[in-house]
């Protein structure tokens, strides 16, 4: 197992409709390692999104190549791509998304649902993904009945209940206030410190300073990478004293 | 938590979506299975018809306002202005150019008679043919049986000259037994063999040989009536009539078939008009679950590209969609099998003139689910595929 996790090389995305043709992503070569965490920001535009649903399998690319864990995603046959998301991705996405005629815990088990657990084991499972977000004792309210950072924090254990290797998560605090996105980031960090591979798509600098990793992007390239080497702690100082600020 | 579940939950979720689609199926199946209850009704009463026509032509003295029901209660003695059927007339049907094709000519005097002091109706026939022409007329008691010997067909085919069948109700009404002796015209007989009931008119006659009755009634080589079966498949049975009508001036000759023909050309007509009403009505419910399936895709776009991101196959989307409306049809084929039966037992009846029997037909019940949820599914088949087919990337850009 190579300590590289996800091995982007060339990707190219441009969209067409009509005869207009964006050219979302230009050129990007990438790596990131596994256990890494790493935060994305960039202008409204510049393609965070384009590059995040490239990583999940959700989108092909124009051109490039994209490795995860050595496994060239675009090449798998039809619907291994989805047993693929299913396996090696867990999704948060910005509005939660959690579907609303399921309960907190029915949420969580659907990434189950196609996979070959037994019944227990799926239950199971669902309950200690919920257990690692502290939302066991909400397990059978519906979505609605919880509050925003409620409803994240079921999405993120939807998004680990499969124990997947990579979570890539599309502005997930952008509709909460500061101090439960703190909380959530938190969470994401606890997370990234268990092993596992996190990339985030951020506007908010200061969630952004929970991440290992911050890769800036400008126009469908990536402008600026670097690591810092003592993230944590100034982002829980910068946390505490945090009044506004987000978005 | 499995692709039933979802399902379920999408259907109890948008409940009146649902019924709407069930509503559609429901008349669909209902108006399919009514018709085709009243058809069969309508057919199962028409092959009563045909069967009692054991012959399809008969032939009777030519008479102007002459008044003869054979089986009914007025048969007219009376022959003021009859031109007369003697039996030596049939002879000139065997020069009819179809005469192969006739089967059995059955000659028979019907006549009005005191039996024991009662009323009644005494045919003449020639037993041999007219038993067999009628092969549903069976014995119920026969007298002078010998050990070993059944009870078909002895008494029926060997009618002494002093014998008499007698039909079921005559019988009892006049509480004779097999073996029994009565008099009929002041002449004695004997009950030969007593009929099954049949249901019908016949059930009140007495049957003895044509000749007997005819030296009873002191009227010898005369017959009242003449009942042919033929069986022509290349020449019309009224062809056939009208060819022995031409060498038979005394005697009128009606293609009784012709009647039952016109009535399952007319079933056939309303069958065929039922299969397109179905078939419009199935089509229109179809059309029905496509447009609402088409907005349930539409609606649940972002569901979808969840469930996709979340590792959903294209097959489990379309699983999804087809199992909601593999319920749905089942549900709408069910209560449309119901309420198709309500309606052809309460309508078909007033419609049709025949009764339409209520009886439970599981076979009919299977055929109305398996319709019911072929109709929702291929009416699924391209919003599923169309669901399945989405974008997920697209699916949740836009929420
Ligand atoms: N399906 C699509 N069809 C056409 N153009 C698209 C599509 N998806 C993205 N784009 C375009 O590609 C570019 C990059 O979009 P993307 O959503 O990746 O940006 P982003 O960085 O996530 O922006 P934001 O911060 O607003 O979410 C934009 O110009 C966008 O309009
Ligand atoms: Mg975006």
């Amino acid at each position: 197992m190579s300590n590289v996790l996800i091995k982007m090389d060339n990707i190219k995305k441009y969209y067409r409709s009509g005869s207009d043709t964006v050219s979302a992503l230009q050129e990007i070569t990438l790596q990131i390692g596994r256990g890494e965490s790493a935060a994305v920001m960039g202008a409204s535009g510049s393609g965070k999104s384009t590059l995040l649903s490239i990583v999940g399998g959700l989108n092909r690319p124009s051109g490039g190549k994209i490795l995860i864990d050595d496994l060239d995603l675009y090449a798998l046959p039809g619907e291994r791509l989805a047993d693929f998301r299913r396996e090696y991705i867990g999704f948060v996405f910005q509005q939660f998304q959690l579907i609303p005629y399921l309960t907190a815990l029915e949420n969580v088990l659907l990434p189950l649902t196609t996979a070959g657990y037994s019944r227990p084991e799926k239950y199971e499972r669902a309950l200690n993904a919920l257990e690692r977000v502290s939302m066991t004792g909400r397990k059978n309210h519906l979505p609605n009945q919880l509050s925003g950072g409620e409803q994240e924090r079921v999405a993120i254990a939807r998004a680990i209940v499969n124990e997947p290797p990579l979570v890539l998560a599309d502005e997930p605090t952008g509709s909460l206030d500061s101090r439960t996105a703190g909380e959530i980031m938190e969470l994401f960090q606890d997370l990234g410190e268990s092993g596992l591979t996190i990339l985030m798509v951020t506007h908010n600098p200061e969630n952004a300073a929970y991440m290992q990793r911050l890769i800036t992007m400008q126009d469908g390239l990536v402008t600026d990478d670097s690591k810092k080497p003592e993230p944590l702690a100034s982002g829980r100082i910068a946390l505490a004293g945090n009044a506004g600020g987000v978005r | 938590m499995n692709l039933y579940s979802i399902a379920l939950r999408n259907i109890w979720r948008k409940k009146t979506r649902a019924l709407l689609i069930t509503s559609g199926l429901i008349v669909g199946i209902a108006t399919a299975v009514a018709l085709f209850l009243t058809v069969e009704s309508m057919r199962l009463a028409l092959g009563d018809q045909i069967d009692e026509f054991g012959s399809n032509i008969v032939i009777v003295p030519r008479a102007e306002g002459m008044d003869i029901s054979y089986g009914g209660a007025h048969v007219s003695r009376a022959s003021i202005d009859l031109k007369q059927l003697e039996l030596s007339d049939l002879e000139a049907i065997k020069e009819i150019p179809d005469f192969n094709s006739i089967n059995i000519i059955s000659p028979k005097m019907v006549a009005a008679v005191n039996v024991n002091g009662k009323e009644a109706l005494l045919v003449g026939i020639e037993p041999n043919r007219e038993f067999i022409m009628k092969p549903w007329y069976t014995l119920a008691a026969q007298s002078g049986l010998n050990g070993g010997e059944g009870i078909r067909g002895l008494a029926m085919a060997d009618l002494k000259p002093e014998g008499i069948i007698a039909g079921a109700e005559a019988a009892a009404a006049l509480e004779l037994q097999a073996g029994s002796q009565i008099t009929i015209n002041g002449q004695n007989f004997v009950v030969q063999g007593i009929l099954n009931p049949l249901g019908s008119a016949e059930d009140g006659l007495f049957f003895a040989n044509l000749a007997a009755v005819q030296t009873l009634l002191g009227r010898p080589g005369e017959i009242s009536m003449v009942e042919i079966s033929a069986y022509c498949n290349a020449c019309p049975v009224e062809e056939l009539a009208a060819q022995i009508s031409a060498v038979l001036p005394n005697g009128e000759v009606t293609a009784l078939r012709q009647a039952a023909l016109i009535r399952e050309e007319t079933i056939d007509k309303f069958s065929a008009f039922s299969i397109l009403l179905s078939a419009v009505a199935l089509t229109i419910a179809a059309l029905l679950v496509f447009t609402t399936m088409m907005a349930a895709v539409h609606e649940r776009t972002r569901e979808i590209g969840i469930f996709r991101a979340l590792g959903f196959r294209k097959s489990h989307i379309i699983r999804i969609f087809f199992i909601e409306a593999g319920l749905v049809g089942l549900l709408g084929g069910g209560a449309g099998y119901l309420a198709g039966n309500l309606v052809a037992s309460l309508a078909g009846t007033y419609l049709t003139g025949s009764a339409v029997p209520a009886t439970w037909q599981p076979e009919l019940f299977y055929q109305a689910l398996l319709l019911s949820t072929t109709v929702a599914l291929i009416a699924s088949a391209f919003p599923a595929g169309r669901a399945a087919g989405l974008n997920p990337a697209e699916a949740l850009r836009f929420i």
